[in-house]
């Protein structure tokens, strides 16, 4: 019933609110793991207690915790993600400056992945040889066990050091000029996904093709792209939409690497630089906005995979 | 005729679905292993020692070449399986005993204020991509091997604890546990004797497909700089270090990866192969 | 055979492509003919080849890589062994309507009750939406499903396995078909399900003067709606016999099938259960199949080359050599 949906869909959507609030805890816990006191840690014994303390006040670790935690959220529903040690910058001007590189890197290569995978991974279900698709998940396998630096080495290798086709240096954020620096990442991360996506689409495919009700559209003479949604891509599509949410995710953690390697100045080189530098107020917003995105990410998957597919559980 | 059986017992497990697969990477892995030991014990290089020229392209005295300090990159290579396979190693089991001992407390347990709390954790801790959260642990903890163990420690337990709870639920309603329980077999004997050994048989095949994906973390963080540092032979930071020098020095970059590939690749194909034996289709 | 039968299957045989060269044998002689109008019960244990049979009528074998491989097939003077693309568009649907075996995963699961009644009531002719709709509802009326216009917005997921199966029943009828081929449509649901099924489809034929070919491997259950019975076993066609003469069958199989129902209902009564297996698929015995389950076994029953199917009275044909034993 559509009340009966609408339950679901709002059940989900207070789990998505409650593992937001993990989410806003995590990243405001974690500059407690730093073994003794965060300001001494980054500013070194050497630098006096009137640095430090200036410096814990700044980061306001100089009330009880309880009261920290109510000013972090209070901060976080003004805007105000606190200010980057290194450069003065607001964290929220930096995540707004860098995501949009990442968005682009991600959402190029989740589009370039689904375009491939869903001709592919239907033909090796629908196709159900047992041979080639035997070679198809040891080939895929293969792919999905090689980390994608080592995958991005080999692209570098062939198209920035022999033929100069990918800049590894450099970028403009205007939209035709940027594919020029983005055309190798992306094909790195689609590699991936594609791997992951057409995997395990064609294994729904197959299980969809020895369905009982696949032979009634045959049996109806349903037309071919008709038939080709409603009875082979739209049932088997469920698991892979919800496989590629959180793919997407992933994803984006992997960017930590792929921008520091293709020095693309996206959220996750900024935040490698965040580490490295031990400013920890970016480093702690930019895990939120991960956090965030990957919760926003999954619910999104959920809810789509739901609306193709009522047997879903979401 | 008892070596014979053997022969064809073998035989016959290899037939099973999979069987290939997980022979195959089984011995992968083992391969890997003892060139891990073999080559840093008996071979001619030490990891660490400058031995020729830099970058050096392969020759029949150094199969891998010399990187830009003049160091034997195979021995480097298999020196890093000391690293990378055994902190993974650690970067699982420790994931694996906790996660699967909350996991299957907090399927057990009848509080259900725990029972929630603990959960809606999980699902928070498991909300980040463990990269991205093991980077920005580090740049509390500070960078090294020693933190990367203890944030996997910490971060990794909770997709464990997330299987062994589903896991714990399914089996506690099972006939023989109820039958134990109207037995009057105390609580603490039925859940060690039945239904923790149930649990972690699904932990542990989960654990050996985490195995490929901590491999991958751990070198990638090494990639990063942020786990194993220079000197140490690691694979990810060997492929850092050889990165700049990629034009002409590829087999820099190109053994050390091969070798992570190898370890991984060996991983999944023992995955598959005993998911393929689980689904029961050849 | 008989010419003006709807459905006329003679020595039907069915095989199966396992690999280039090897050939699995799934039917082997099944015959029968349906006449006009008529309700016939087609009996068998799993793996007897039902589903393949009732497959060969709506020409979906090749899907799963099996083919006819020799014998007859006749409906309504078309031969389907030869029959091509255009013409099979002409029968499924519009001529021989299809229940698919399990009522469960019968309909699509990601259309709505409407959408896939609309498929069914229209194939070429493009019909308008009003109509559509009209006649969609007539058909949930005709299967008797309550409040039909929230039903067509739902999914398949929101209905009970008897109203699914009652959604499949009202898309075989949606084009007036002359026969309906229905497999196992009661498997899996209640008992009490199960009868109202059978009301609707002894009702459907009554008001439209449709054919019906009922596949089960509960005889009993279907004995009363059924005009003739014919029982399958290991891919042959055993024994064909009116269902009011069921009680009188002729062949140890059928009154086995028969009488293993009438114990369960008399709980003092002993559970009579068909002894052993059927024989592995496409690795049939010499003789008769049956051979080894059979308390009337003879010698000559292995040793015969054939068993075949012989008429013993009218309407009454039975694959036993001993058949003038039994019943005594
Ligand atoms: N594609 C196939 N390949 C091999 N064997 C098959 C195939 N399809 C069906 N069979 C076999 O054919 C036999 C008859 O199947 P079926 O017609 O479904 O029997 P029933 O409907 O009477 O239970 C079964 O034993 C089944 O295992
Ligand atoms: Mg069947």
């Amino acid at each position: 019933m559509k009340n009966q949906a609408l339950r679901k869909i709002l059940g989900r959507l207070v789990r998505a609110f409650s593992v937001s609030f993990w989410v806003m805890f995590i990243s405001f816990t974690i500059i407690r793991l730093t073994p003794g006191d965060p300001a001494t840690a980054r500013l070194g014994v050497e630098a006096g207690k009137a640095a430090t303390d200036a410096l814990r006040k700044q980061l306001k670790l100089d009330v009880n915790p309880i009261q920290q935690f109510f000013s972090y959220t209070n901060g976080l529903f003004h805007g105000d993600l606190g200010i980057s040690l290194q450069t003065g910058r607001p964290v929220l001007d930096i995540v707004k400056s860098t995501l949009p590189v990442t968005l682009t890197l991600i959402l190029l290569s989740t589009a370039a992945a689904v375009i491939i995978s869903i001709p592919i991974g239907t033909y090796i279900g629908w196709s159900g040889k047992s041979s080639s698709v035997y070679a198809f998940r040891t080939l895929t396998s293969i792919i999905l066990a090689t980390p994608n630096f080592f995958i991005a080495m080999i692209g570098i290798l062939f198209f920035s050091v022999r033929v100069n086709w990918a800049p590894v240096f450099g970028y403009t954020p205007q939209f035709p000029g940027n594919l020029k620096y983005l055309w190798l990442p992306v094909a790195v991360n689609t590699l991936i996904m594609t791997a992951v996506v057409s995997r395990v689409l064609s294994s729904s495919v197959l299980e969809t093709k020895g369905e009982e009700f696949v032979e009634t559209g045959i049996i109806r003479g349903v037309g071919r792209i008709r038939f080709f949604w409603f009875y082979i891509l739209k049932p088997s599509l469920a698991p892979t939409v919800v496989l590629l949410s959180y793919m997407m995710g992933t994803m984006l953690g992997a960017t930590v690497i792929l921008e520091t390697i293709f020095t693309l100045p996206g959220i996750g080189r900024e935040m490698i630089g965040a580490v490295l530098t031990s400013d920890y107020p970016v480093v702690q917003g930019i895990l939120l906005f991960f956090g965030f995105i990957t919760v926003a990410l999954s619910f999104t998957g959920d809810l789509i995979a739901f609306w193709l597919d009522r047997r879903v559980k979401i | 005729m008892n070596e014979l059986t053997r022969k064809q017992r073998f035989k016959n497990w290899l037939a099973l679905p999979g069987g290939w697969g997980i022979l195959i990477g089984t011995i992968m892995f083992a391969a890997i292993v003892i060139m891990g030991i073999v080559i840093p014990l008996f071979g001619p290089f030490k990891p660490n020692a400058f031995v020729g020229d830099p970058s050096v392209a392969p020759s029949f005295k150094h199969p891998f070449g010399l990187d830009q300090l003049g160091r034997d990159v195979m021995s480097r290579t298999f020196a890093s399986v000391w690293i990378d396979i055994g902190v993974s190693f650690f970067g699982v089991t420790i994931p694996l005993i906790i996660g699967t001992i909350i996991g299957i407390l907090l399927g057990v347990t009848k509080i259900k204020i725990i029972r929630s709390v603990v959960s809606s954790i999980i699902d928070g801790i498991n909300a980040f991509p463990l990269l991205v959260v093991a980077v920005a642990m580090l740049a509390f903890f500070g960078a090294g091997l020693k933190s990367v163990i203890i944030i996997l420690s910490i971060t990794n337990w909770a997709r464990y604890a997330r299987i062994a709870r589903t896991r714990a639920v399914v089996v506690s309603q099972q006939n023989y546990i109820e039958a134990a329980r109207t037995l009057g077999y105390s609580k603490s004997r039925i859940v060690i004797k039945h239904i923790a050994p149930n649990v972690s048989a699904e932990s542990v095949a989960y654990a050996l497909s985490d195995f490929i994906i901590v491999i991958t973390v751990i070198s990638g963080l090494s990639f990063l700089g942020l786990a194993a540092r220079p000197p140490a032979a690691e694979w990810g930071s060997m492929i850092a270090d050889g990165r700049a020098y990629l034009a002409n020095g590829w087999w820099m970059v190109i053994f050390p990866g091969l070798a992570l590939c190898w370890a991984a690749i060996s991983l999944s194909f023992i995955v598959e192969g005993m998911s393929r034996r689980d689904r029961g289709n050849s | 055979m008989t010419s003006n039968s709807l459905v006329s299957i003679n020595e039907l045989k069915i095989d199966v492509r396992i690999t280039k060269s090897l050939r699995l044998k799934i039917v082997d002689s099944a015959t029968f003919d349906v006449e006009r109008g008529q309700i016939l019960g087609l009996i068998g244990e799993s793996g007897s080849g039902k589903t393949m049979l009732c497959r060969s009528l709506v020409g979906t074998l090749g899907r799963r890589g099996a083919y006819i491989a020799g014998g007859d097939l006749v409906f309504d003077g078309i031969d389907l062994i030869t029959a091509k693309p255009s013409d099979w568009r002409d029968i499924r649907g519009k001529r021989i309507g299809y229940v698919p075996q399990s009522a469960l995963a019968g309909p699509n699961p990601v259309m709505t009750i409407g959408a896939q009644l609309a498929e069914a009531i229209e194939q070429s002719e493009n019909h308008d939406k009003d109509y559509i709709r009209k006649r969609s509802l007539e058909l949930l009326e005709i299967v008797q499903i309550r409040r039909p216009e929230i039903v067509l917005k739902q999914y398949p997921y929101d209905l009970s396995g008897g109203m699914k199966q009652r959604v499949m029943i009202a898309c075989a009828i949606a084009q007036q078909p002359s026969l309906i081929v229905a497999d196992e449509p009661t498997t899996g649901l209640d008992v009490t399900v199960q009868a109202e099924i059978m009301d609707l489809l002894k009702r459907i034929r009554s008001e439209f003067s449709t054919s019906i070919i009922l596949v089960s491997h509960d005889l009993p259950l279907i004995n009363d709606v059924c005009d003739d019975i014919v029982v399958m076993h290991a891919g042959a066609t055993v024994e064909k016999v009116s269902s009011a003469q069921v009680s009188h069958s002729l062949h140890p199989y059928t009154r086995a099938l028969y009488s293993s129902r009438i114990d369960l209902v008399e709980p003092k009564g002993q559970l009579v259960t068909i002894k052993g297996q059927p024989p592995t698929v496409g690795q049939w015995p010499s003789g008769c199949r049956f051979a080894d389950r059979c308390d009337f076994v003879v010698d000559s029953c292995r040793s015969a080359s054939t068993v075949p199917l012989v008429s013993v009275a009218q309407d009454h044909m039975t694959a036993c050599l001993r058949f003038d034993q039994i019943g005594k």
